[in-house]
């Protein structure tokens, strides 16, 4: 090898593809990212649906489906970062239930607007998640009992706060937040849960922060080894999944115009949130995935679940279609250990003795 | 004896006898607050007994959910799965077949499910946190379109002079029957080859298979149990309140859990014992008919509830912790190096 | 290896000799580090009841590479692991250029320039190559909680080049190879800016000529005056890298040389005591008792190919190898733990089809792992229940249900037979030292009556008592006519206990060796691929 190894083999800056294989494979790389997927998924089911219902495809139907699931996707990107740190957030219901309830509240009571209660909204889901913070990082418990008990006490604390009352009325301005649009195409909302997404996208993908939280999702050990403040990730991690809950339950409220001691545990956010993230492409064991899969994601649920409406499927079949989305968008992550029927059986039919 | 021969004693009872005396400690404490505290629940005696009916069904769950955890899985599902052993027992019997039968089918059908389940988590080696996830979606879609908005109920004295009022003489069925599947789960879990297999898969589910454990098959059946134990509590429940419902999915699952894991079943598997799960069923239980006996709202009780799972297991961490010392640490790194299932 | 996206390299192109050093460490233009000795004296270390290092004192130079050499389980890598901040001792200091260093974290030794080189890679898998190297110490951006990361290619790209490696700053780590991983680890050292740099057992997955490179550079690190330690197994390495060795047995301090003074016999004395006298196997009853084991052709891509052997029942048979060759793989597909390609294995004549580790155990083929703690013991299960745990189906029974007076009878027979010490049977295995762990392993193998016994690195991690008792167990067996196979990486052993060795090398069996021939220096010559 007669030239210097600097300028062999280090790609920083590869010239611009200009033959077809290149392009193929950057096409075929494309395609193996899951957002790319879920676009285009997306997509095909929208055209299916469009071409079975014409009506499907009104602009006034689009911004809809995407400010419908705008409280679960903005709840889905705070998940995201808790489960990349190989965790996970069941409390966030009763989070945005009771950041719904309290400024709702004072909507009602005392008129104030949306912008004006937003610091309210995110000081409440950062203090509860601040809670599941120190419970996970410092009194070490698994995150999955951690935020199953806090389920259960911020739950109390929401039905404490609504004290039997409702949040019925608002004013105006709320039912603009959550439900106009620019150009009847886009929801204010929608634009809202875009810009958190990059927003985050961005904080999980060029800050120290957010490399960080990926170090520690893969190798918690190793992070902390390589001098990492392990705790102070981890505290950070579910004080943003509460903060984020938070600001969905601000949201959830303007969309949705009302909420209640049971707000968000009553529809099993927390599920759709978690399911959103799974089928946006991160992984339960941590270090892997990304927010804007899960903002896709959850815009993908909408707009499937809507199609079997369309569909005249009964609506009593939506949770069901979340669950085998789950399921498919799991089974096309496994590219290792891809069974065979050989496997299948010799893993079963095994019995003490020998025979296979 | 001294007071040295006796702590030197207490010294070598094992962390679970640790954990299962002082659930017993807290149970008695509970007992005593409650009778003096509140009216109503002392009621002779008996009225505790007749307490326990409310929250046994929960327990019998708890037992179910318990073979899967000790394995180091978990059931999303068994709430989901109780609600819909009920909405289809309801609909055969409304159907024409008889109650019990009515009844086996649909547990025999839970069971099918759990196997499902259970071999989808092995065979394409998914989380069982996500598979039983999306079967609790499927199976409260499916119990609501069987049952429709309306749900049969005011089942025949048949089945609710035994499922629901029965007993043996002061006996609610209810503890009857908790005590008859406690005692099953026991001998399965720590006396069968099936538990050792079960237990010690959950402690190293790699030395397990080393070890020439069938691992697939003993989570399978686990699997299997946990939905059968849901089913059989389905049935228990439609007995005590003479309905069904299709949304009992979350009310259920959540108390199920926290009754695991207060027991001193150990999340990541493995360590742990039946007992346990029976004495935090007590526990639990009866903390929360206390509470709504003294006119506490439900969503309080639940949190009461919540508060002692974190506080309780924040104290059993930090006395591992003392105790293991870099032990304990090196359990959690390795706990957490591994990357997913088998 | 190379066929997943991303990797720029083909395999088969010959690395490139190390360039000049380019820009120092951590992109400084000064390239000489501060000179600092750095002193650990009476360091005591127990984990769990177990003593891992007892009074140790050892001090490292500057422009040195000092090499700490012992048995498995003698205390080197605690040592090391101590003096990076990643365990607490309990007893004694450590001293830094001449300041004390107390309450030591990773973090904290990182800062002052310590750094450790782990014998596993810790890397992250989900996360590039370039974010491997400076987890931790991303450096900022201009704009606030930005990062750097033009920077970031370039130092990579200047690191990369004086060590000769070909990775695309892009590139995954899970698509990189163990070497790979491991030379990627030594970069991370540099980038630290530390001038104390351990390496513990580094040379163990390199190939023969990736180790050199990694001994040209650390050699330029000690002309440049860095702090060095070393952990190695392979004595060759030792004696030709080293100014000073320290040797470490039991958890103390047993000798110390000047690298020219020693020689591999002294080492060895040291290393396994002079009050062990392990004696040849001297009955020589291979071939009498008919074949028990009998392994034609196996193959499994990329692991090892065309493996075929014969172990005769009472015949001790030896794997030698190095780390990487493939043995472990061969004995795990032999137990069924994973699926060979192509080839045959047969238990006394009848085929192994499709073979589990069930079936395997339940027709007397057995496997005791190489890895005691992930693969072997259940940490917080009682002994009694660890040794039992083979013969779960085949458990005492009345009416079904298990009885534990019995089982723990047939447990306590067993450990009394492989002699482990204990007082209390109900202890959970992890009280208990490395060599009674590994005893009780061996009770759990005994309780199924094999007819074949296959050993991964029986002695590892196994104080010196514990070895003898070991290798008379093996010896017992193979009187009482099982057939064994032992596969280790001490040379030394396999010379004590076998009648006919074999010579393993990147996935082929290379030489075979029998009675009076098993030699270290032959075998060692025929396991790094030399005739």
């Amino acid at each position: 090898m007669a030239t210097a190894p600097s300028d062999m083999h280090l790609a920083r800056s590869p010239s611009p593809p200009v033959d077809a294989k290149a392009v193929a494979r950057l096409v075929r790389q494309s395609l193996a990212r899951r957002e790319v997927q879920l676009v285009v998924v997306t997509l095909l089911v929208f055209a299916i649906t469009t071409a079975h219902d014409s009506g499907f495809a009104t602009t006034g139907n689009i911004s809809f489906l995407i400010a419908d699931t705008m409280a679960v996707a903005i709840v889905a990107i705070g998940e995201t970062i808790v489960v990349l740190t190989r965790g996970i957030d069941l409390s966030v219901a009763p989070i945005l239930g009771t950041a719904a309830l309290a400024t709702g509240f004072l909507a009602q009571n005392h008129g104030l607007t949306p912008l004006e209660l937003l610091p309210l909204a995110l000081v409440i889901g950062a203090v509860m998640g601040a809670g599941n913070g120190v419970l996970v990082a410092f009194a070490g418990i698994p995150p999955i009992i951690a935020t199953l008990g806090t389920l259960a006490v911020y739950s109390g604390v929401q039905g404490i706060i609504a004290n039997g009352q409702e949040v019925v009325t608002l004013p105006p301005s709320y039912f603009n937040l959550g439900n106009d649009d620019w150009f009847s195409a886009i929801p204010y909302v929608g634009v809202i849960g875009l810009a958190v997404a990059l927003g985050f996208a961005l904080i999980l993908w060029r800050t120290r922060f957010g490399r960080n939280v990926y170090a520690v999702g893969n190798n918690a050990e190793a992070a902390r080894r390589a001098g990492i403040d392990v705790k102070r990730v981890l505290v950070i991690a579910y004080v943003l999944s509460g903060t984020l809950a938070g600001l969905g339950g601000l949201v959830f409220l303007a969309h949705v115009g009302s909420a209640d001691s049971t707000t968000g545990t009553d529809s099993n956010i927390q599920l759709t949130a978690i399911a959103a993230t799974l089928i946006g492409g991160s992984t339960l064991t941590g270090g892997k995935g990304g927010t804007i899969g899960s903002y896709l994601a959850a815009i993908f649920l909408s707009v499937a679940l809507a199609a079997l409406v369309d569909f005249r499927i009964n609506p009593i079949w939506e949770p069901a279609g979340v669950g085998v989305l789950i399921l498919v968008a799991m089974l096309a992550d496994t590219t290792t250990g891809r069974p065979t029927l050989r496997s299948i059986l010799t893993a079963l039919l095994e019995r003490p003795g020998g025979r296979p | 004896m001294t007071a040295a021969a006796g702590l030197s004693r207490a010294r070598h009872l094992s962390r679970d006898q640790w954990w299962m005396t002082a659930l017993a400690v807290l149970l008695v404490a509970e007992l005593a607050y409650f009778s003096v505290g509140v009216q109503g629940f002392w009621g002779g005696g008996t009225g505790m007994l007749d307490q326990s009916e409310y929250f046994l069904d929960i327990g019998v769950m708890a037992l179910g959910v318990g073979f899967v955890i000790f394995a180091g899985d978990i059931d999303l599902s068994c709430g989901a799965m109780a609600s819909f052993v009920g909405i289809v027992m309801a609909e055969l019997w409304k159907h024409g077949i008889e109650i019990w039968i009515a009844a086996l089918i649909a547990v025999a059908i839970a069971a099918l499910i759990g196997l499902i389940q259970g071999l989808i988590v092995t065979v394409f080696r998914l989380e069982s946190l996500l598979v039983t996830l999306a079967s609790q979606f499927i199976l409260g879609s499916l119990a609501t379109a069987i049952g429709g908005g309306y749900p049969p109920y005011g089942f025949p004295h048949s089945f609710t002079s035994i499922a629901g009022t029965g007993g043996i003489g002061p006996v609610p069925i209810q503890i009857v029957s908790f005590a008859v599947l406690g005692w099953i789960s026991f001998l399965l879990v720590h006396r069968t080859a099936f538990g050792r297999s079960l237990v010690l898969l959950g402690h190293n589910r790699d030395a397990a298979r080393y070890a020439g454990v069938n691992v697939p098959w003993t989570r399978v059946r686990a699997f299997i149990l946990s939905a059968l134990f849901a089913g059989l509590a389905g049935v228990l429940i439609a007995g005590t309140y003479n309905s069904v419902r299709d949304d009992l999915g979350d009310a259920l699952l959540l108390p199920a859990i926290t009754i695991v894991v207060l027991g001193g079943v150990d999340i990541f598997g493995g360590r742990g014992h039946v007992a346990g799960v029976v004495f935090a069923t007590f526990v639990l239980g009866f903390l929360y008919q206390g509470l709504l006996i003294a006119n506490v709202s439900q969503l309080t009780a639940n949190m009461v509830g919540g508060i002692v799972l974190v506080i309780a297991l924040t104290l059993k961490i930090s006395i591992e912790q003392r105790q293991g010392g870099a032990a304990f640490a090196e359990r959690l790194r390795l706990r957490f190096a591994r990357s997913g299932p088998s | 290896m190379y066929e997943q996206h991303g990797a720029v390299v083909a395999p088969d192109e010959p690395v490139d000799e190390l360039t000049e050093l380019g820009p120092a460490s951590g992109g400084n233009p000064d390239a000489v580090a501060e000179p600092v000795a750095y002193a650990a004296a009476g360091i005591t270390k127990s984990f769990a009841g177990a003593v891992a290092l007892r009074d140790v004192s050892v001090t490292f130079l500057p422009g040195e590479i000092h090499t700490l050499v012992g048995e498995n389980g003698a205390g080197k890598s605690t040592l090391l692991r101590v003096m990076a901040g990643i365990h607490q001792a309990d007893a004694g200091s450590l001293t830094l250029g001449g300041e004390p260093l107390t309450h030591l974290t990773p973090r904290a030794a990182q800062q002052r320039g310590i750094y450790l080189v782990p014998q596993e890679p810790t890397l992250m898998p989900h996360l590039s190559v370039v974010e491997n190297l400076f987890v931790g110490i991303l450096p900022k951006g201009r704009l606030p909680f930005s990062i750097d990361w033009r920077r970031m290619r370039e130092t990579a790209g200047g690191y990369f080049a004086q060590l000769g490696l070909k990775l695309d700053p892009r590139q995954k780590a899970e698509t990189l190879s163990i070497a790979q991983q491991q030379q990627l680890e030594c970069a991370r050292a540099l980038v630290h800016n530390c001038n104390v740099i351990f390496f513990d057992e580094p040379t163990s997955p390199l190939t023969a000529h990736e180790a050199q490179l990694l001994f040209a550079l650390m050699r330029r690190l000690r002309e440049r005056q860095f702090t060095l330690g070393f952990i190695s197994h392979r004595l060759d390495e030792v004696l030709e890298l080293s100014d000073r060795i320290t040797v470490l047995r039991d958890a103390r301090v047993a000798a110390r040389f000047d690298g020219a003074e020693a020689t591999r016999d002294r080492l060895v004395n040291e290393m396994v005591g002079h009050e062990v006298k392990l004696q040849r196997r001297t009955a020589r009853s291979g071939g009498e008792g008919g074949v028990a084991l009998a392994v034609s052709g196996l193959t499994r891509a990329r692991e090892f190919e065309s493996i075929s052997f014969a172990v005769a029942k009472g015949e001790v048979l030896g794997l030698a190898g190095l780390v990487g060759s493939g043995r472990t793989e061969i004995a795990e597909t032999i137990f069924g733990l994973r699926r060979a390609d192509h080839g045959t294995a047969e238990l006394e004549g009848r085929k192994l089809l499709m073979p589990s580790p069930r079936s395997c155990i339940d027709r007397g083929l057995i496997y005791l792992s190489e890895d005691r703690g992930r693969n072997g013991i259940f940490a917080e299960v009682q002994l009694a229940e660890n040794v039992t745990a083979s013969i779960v189906p085949h458990l005492p029974r009345r009416r079904g249900l298990l009885r534990p007076a019995s089982e723990r009878a047939l447990a306590q027979e067993a450990m009394d037979r492989t002699r482990v010490r204990t007082l209390n049977q109900a202890a959970l295995i992890k009280s208990l030292s490395g060599g009674n762990q590994q005893k009780a392993m061996f009770a759990r193998w005994l309780v199924t009556n094999p007819k074949v016994a296959i050993f991964d690195e029986p002695t590892r991690g196994v104080d010196v008592g514990a070895k003898a008792d070991i290798y008379t167990l093996i010896g017992g067996l193979a009187e009482s006519g099982v057939a064994v196979v032992v596969i280790s990486s001490e040379l030394e052993e396999l010379t004590w206990i076998c009648d006919r060795a074999l010579a393993i090398y990147e996935g082929r069996v290379v030489g075979e060796l029998a009675g009076e021939q098993i030699t270290v220096a032959r075998l060692g010559r025929l396991i790094v691929g030399e005739r």
